[in-house]
């Protein structure tokens, strides 16, 4: 098990060239003036890259679930926060 | 008894481990907030590409996230190192992560310049969100520097090993989470 999780774990450069190539592609996309396009794409591939960031450098795929419940929690508890300020932020910016 | 057994594994590490992922689960709600204020200024204010993106050098900020995503290379490279027992290898990575810090840094302040000498100031309804996010995000990075030098005068006295290097994943932890933030920020406020 454990050789397994090690070379699982040794192919950080393979993870590194596609964060560099998502980032080049992300750059030359927002070049595109097409935003039903250019939005989506650019959320998806940083999505991409934050969640390979976290899941291959930060090891959350290898270590204990409670570490990405404990992130995930974050995010969650961000939810209510969103909501008060989307619906606060328009208002206040009225006056 | 299967109780017992399941909750084993995490119970087992050191708390500082989870203590920095409560920590960075907090990192979450402040950035989050941090965003939502600039993406509501720009929703408010339709005429953001004319007053404050055009100002934004795309070219030099695409440089400065690839040095910080490199940087994270070099941590996970430093963290590998160590255990496999390299302590050289772990002092030479820092080492790498340090100098690119120093080099993010120094690319924000040379995009800082540039827009202060444009008019674009903290006064300003985009320099004010914009100003207050990636201030805190570079606070974040210089605080990785400090931490990565102090990390590496530390192993210079007690070098880490392949049992103890729980200091160095901590550290990790806290630079990669930085490198993510900057990976929305840069989507969000520079490509979008």
């Amino acid at each position: 098990m454990s050789h397994e999780v090690t070379e699982r774990r040794a192919n950080y450069l393979g993870i590194f060239i596609i964060l560099v190539v998502l980032t080049l592609i992300e750059t030359l996309v927002s070049y595109v003036q097409q935003e039903t396009i250019k939005f989506p794409v650019l959320v998806s591939l940083s999505a991409i890259k934050a969640v390979l960031v976290l899941l291959y450098f930060m090891h959350l795929k290898f270590d204990s679930r409670v570490y990405t419940y404990l992130f995930v929690a974050g995010c969650i508890l961000a939810i209510p926060l969103i909501l008060v300020m989307t619906i606060v932020m328009p208002i206040i910016a009225r006056y | 008894m299967n109780k017992t057994i399941a909750t084993a594994p995490v119970l087992q590490q050191d708390n500082t481990k989870l203590g920095m992922w409560v920590f960075l689960g907090g990192e979450v709600v402040f950035f989050i907030a941090l965003i939502l204020i600039f993406l509501l200024t720009r929703l408010v204010n339709p005429d953001y590409n004319i007053q404050f993106r055009s100002h934004l050098s795309i070219p030099v900020i695409a440089l400065n996230t690839f040095i910080l995503v490199t940087s994270s290379y070099f941590m996970v490279r430093a963290l590998e190192a160590i255990t496999h027992g390299d302590g050289k290898g772990l002092r030479n990575n820092l080492l790498a992560v340090i100098v690119l810090g120093l080099l993010f840094l120094a690319g924000q302040a040379f995009e800082w310049t540039s827009l202060f000498k444009e008019g674009v100031t903290y006064s300003t309804v985009f320099g004010m969100p914009f100003f207050t996010l990636t201030g805190v995000h570079g606070t974040h990075v210089f605080i990785g520097v400090l931490w990565a030098i102090y990390l590496l005068v530390s192993h210079r006295r007690i070098p880490y090993t392949q049992e103890n290097h729980l200091g160095i994943e901590n550290f990790g932890l806290y630079w990669h989470f930085v490198d993510i933030v900057w990976i929305v920020l840069f989507t969000l406020i520079y490509l979008i």
